[in-house]
């Protein structure tokens, strides 16, 4: 049985290229021009994907996330522009999954599908506790961590951090999520936390801490652990 | 000058007749110490002599008192028979009554006198006050300050209180301190009248108080109420009128100087803007061209072409298009930048971070590796956009690789008071005379030959201006240029996360 995509954008070039490229990956694609409309057919029949724009002519969609986000645990991928950065925040806060900015190829929206349906899948057996990727190996349940053949020694703080981001593996994490899973609900605001571990920790996992290729800084948003090649 | 509006009436009432008991007993002395030497006329005369004293100095109901009182114990002491109040015979009768009439007299004129010395004498400190309030007024630059000058003077002028007040554009008043309603009624009516309300004004005489508008030339500024004044007191309130006009000038006149500063400002903008729309479209033409060119090649001699030439053609589509992306980016977040009026969003970050994110970015681009990096791993953490010094590092190095063939380097350090951010590049070295040229937007320097540059630059010094930094060129020795970006640093670094380290 074919995947099904809802693709929620109210441009028409944009939602056509969309769906014929999608159809062609094997998706089953619906389409909705609206957030009402976007409601009436989660209701109706919900898909495994959705794929929503920001700047509906019917409002920013964060209370669509909600709603979602209640009933069901399906992946939410944002489209947004550059400048909606505040507006996509909030969304990834509230329980998307992922982004893409505006203009994307389509092997990057490809790519972001397969990553949120991954982790949907699995989240429902079991959560995701190994992550190996080219020279880094890392085992949630053993606390180890091992870096171009060498065995790391982390701190409580920055083996939380990287477990935070191991469990979502290939997703953006925003700031807020990090601190709030890793330092707690009071220390949402304390960015510079984040900045001086994440330093440390690429300081121990990167081969070259000033251009690292495993934890990726998404600017502005939150940061995501690299997957695939 | 407050107190002599008033006259010397304001003096204790007990003085003033003390005053009178002393001149009279003093003459009255004197009179008795040249009893015997002289005549009794030349007594008189001592007593006409404390009575123009009395006229000169104390008000003219007491000089008036002093006067009678004179000739009364002239009577008493001197005239025989002496130690009563009658008086013998004609002679002293005359005596006595034009001694009266005399005294009398001379009271009258010497309190007239005193009387327009003190109206000169006013007048004069008037004038005086007059002319330091204007030319305070002149180099008066906000309508507080006039405000302040205005009830400064208002005070030294009348003992109120006195209430100063500005309309707003909405009409209603501006006063420091909440205004009681029938000050703010007062206020109102006077300006919704253009005139003066009042004790002697004829309107609304009722009221103790004098309502005067700032009134320049039909515009009304504002209002000013005096409190506890008298109606006779025509001069002291010509002059508050004198003062409330001159606050209204300077109040007409700034307002006059602040519309004629926005509207320069709105036709430079105007000018900026219109300069920037010709040149963007420009931009946008030629990448389009190139789209539209190549896509309808596809579209209508697809079968015609060869694999090769497809490959060639859909690879300038997307980098075209790509380009044309970046481009309304740049144009985006540079409108963005000079029109905004809040503050940036800043955030505590790394800027090793940032330049790793961006440097991730643009390897898809610089396949060669042309860009070396020298960033120390032990940066402080510095508070900006990260969004908009990424933004305006990518645009650097993006340029450098465009415009150079050679290594690029992106490099950062740190001075005392200073986060120093360089990217370097061999290309063809901008002369120093293009160097400030080359950020203004679409002042584009001819060194390129290329596209695009202008406004990258402009957005990059844009950014740098939004977080207080500066952004610099500088010919290398050798060839090339060095763009440098110094971002100030403000010494203090955010607390507290090492000690999490418990958890």
């Amino acid at each position: 049985m074919s995947l099904r995509l809802l693709v929620v954008e109210d441009d028409r070039e944009i939602r056509t290229l969309m769906q014929s490229t999608l159809s062609v990956e094997g998706f089953e694609v619906q389409t909705a021009v609206s957030l009402s409309e976007a409601r009436a057919l989660l209701l109706h029949s919900p898909p495994d994907v959705v794929v929503l724009d920001l700047g509906l002519p019917d409002g920013d969609g964060l209370e669509l996330v909600q709603t979602i986000r209640r009933q069901h645990t399906l992946p939410i991928l944002i489209v947004s522009a550059r400048h909606q950065e505040e507006q996509k925040i909030r969304l990834l806060d509230a329980g998307a999954d992922d982004y893409l900015t505006k203009p994307f190829s389509v092997g990057e929206l490809l790519a972001r599908i397969r990553v949120a349906m991954r982790h949907r899948g699995t989240a429902l057996a079991a959560a995701v506790t190994e992550h190996h990727r080219d020279d880094l190996h890392i085992d949630l349940t053993q606390r180890s961590v091992h870096s171009r053949g060498e065995t790391l020694h982390l701190t409580p703080t920055e083996f939380s951090l990287l477990a935070r981001l191991v469990r979502s593996a290939g997703r953006v994490v925003t700031h807020r999520q990090l601190l709030h899973d890793v330092w707690g609900p009071e220390f949402t605001e304390h960015t510079h936390y984040l900045r001086l571990y994440m330093g440390q920790l690429r300081a121990k996992i990167e081969a070259d801490p000033a251009e690292p290729r495993h934890l990726l800084t998404e600017t502005g948003v939150g940061y995501r652990l690299a997957t695939g090649s | 000058m407050k107190n002599s509006d008033k006259g010397p009436t304001a003096e204790p009432a007990l003085r003033t007749w003390l005053r009178v008991v002393v001149l009279i007993g003093a003459a009255t002395l004197g009179g008795f110490a040249l009893d015997h030497h002289v005549s009794l006329t030349s007594q008189a005369m001592v007593y006409v002599l404390a009575v123009v004293i009395a006229a000169y100095s104390l008000s003219p109901v007491a000089s008036v008192v002093c006067a009678l009182g004179a000739v009364t114990a002239f009577n008493f002491f001197f005239v025989p028979p002496r130690w009563t109040f009658a008086v013998d015979g004609q002679e002293h009768l005359i005596a006595l009554g034009t001694m009266l009439v005399v005294a009398l007299v001379i009271s009258h004129l010497a309190a007239r006198l005193r009387q327009k010395t003190e109206v000169a004498r006013q007048h004069a400190m008037r004038a005086h006050q007059l002319q330091e309030l204007a030319s305070a007024l002149a180099s008066a630059l906000s309508a507080s300050v006039v405000v302040e000058l205005g009830q400064m003077a208002l005070d030294a002028t009348q003992d109120g209180p006195n209430t100063l007040a500005i309309r707003r554009e909405d009409g209603s008043l501006d006063c420091g301190l909440s205004l009681a309603s029938k000050v703010h009624d007062g206020l109102q009516s006077c300006m919704r009248e253009g005139a003066v309300l009042g004790p002697g004004t004829g309107r609304w005489p009722g009221l103790n108080a004098w309502y005067i508008p700032l009134d320049s030339g039909g515009q009304m500024q504002g209002a000013a109420c005096i409190e506890n004044v008298q109606a006779a007191d025509q001069a002291g309130r010509e002059h508050a009128q004198a003062l409330c006009t001159l606050l209204a000038q300077a109040l007409a006149r700034l307002k006059m100087s602040a519309h004629v500063q926005a509207s320069e400002a709105e036709a430079q903008r105007q000018q900026v803007q219109s300069t920037f729309l010709a040149a963007i479209s420009h931009d946008l033409r030629t990448p389009l061209a190139s789209v539209v060119g190549a896509a309808s090649a596809l579209q209508s001699q697809a079968d015609k072409l060869g694999a090769a030439d497809k490959e060639r053609l859909l690879h300038s589509i997307v980098s075209e298009a790509t380009y044309l992306s970046h481009i309304t980016e740049n144009t985006l977040q540079l409108v963005q930048l000079t029109n905004a009026a809040q503050p940036l969003r800043r955030d505590w970050e790394s800027m090793e971070e940032i330049a790793g994110a961006v440097l991730g970015r643009l390897r898809l681009r610089d396949t060669e590796r042309r860009i070396t990096t020298k960033v120390p791993q032990d940066l402080p953490l510095i508070e900006v956009n990260a969004v908009l010094i990424a933004q305006l590092l990518g645009n650097l190095l993006d340029n450098a690789l465009k415009y150079s063939d050679g290594p690029v380097e992106l490099s950062v350090r740190t001075t005392e008071t200073q986060m120093l951010v360089s990217v370097k590049d061999r290309g063809d070295t901008i002369a120093s005379d293009q160097a400030e040229r080359i950020f203004q937007p679409y002042a584009r320097s001819d060194y390129s030959g290329q596209r695009g540059a202008g406004l990258g630059l402009a957005l990059c010094r844009a950014i740098a201006n939004a977080h207080s930094a500066t952004l610099s060129l500088k010919a290398r020795p050798g060839g090339g240029n060095r763009f440098t970006l110094a971002l100030p640093l403000s010494g203090q670094q955010p607390a507290g996360a090492q000690a999490m380290e418990a958890l």
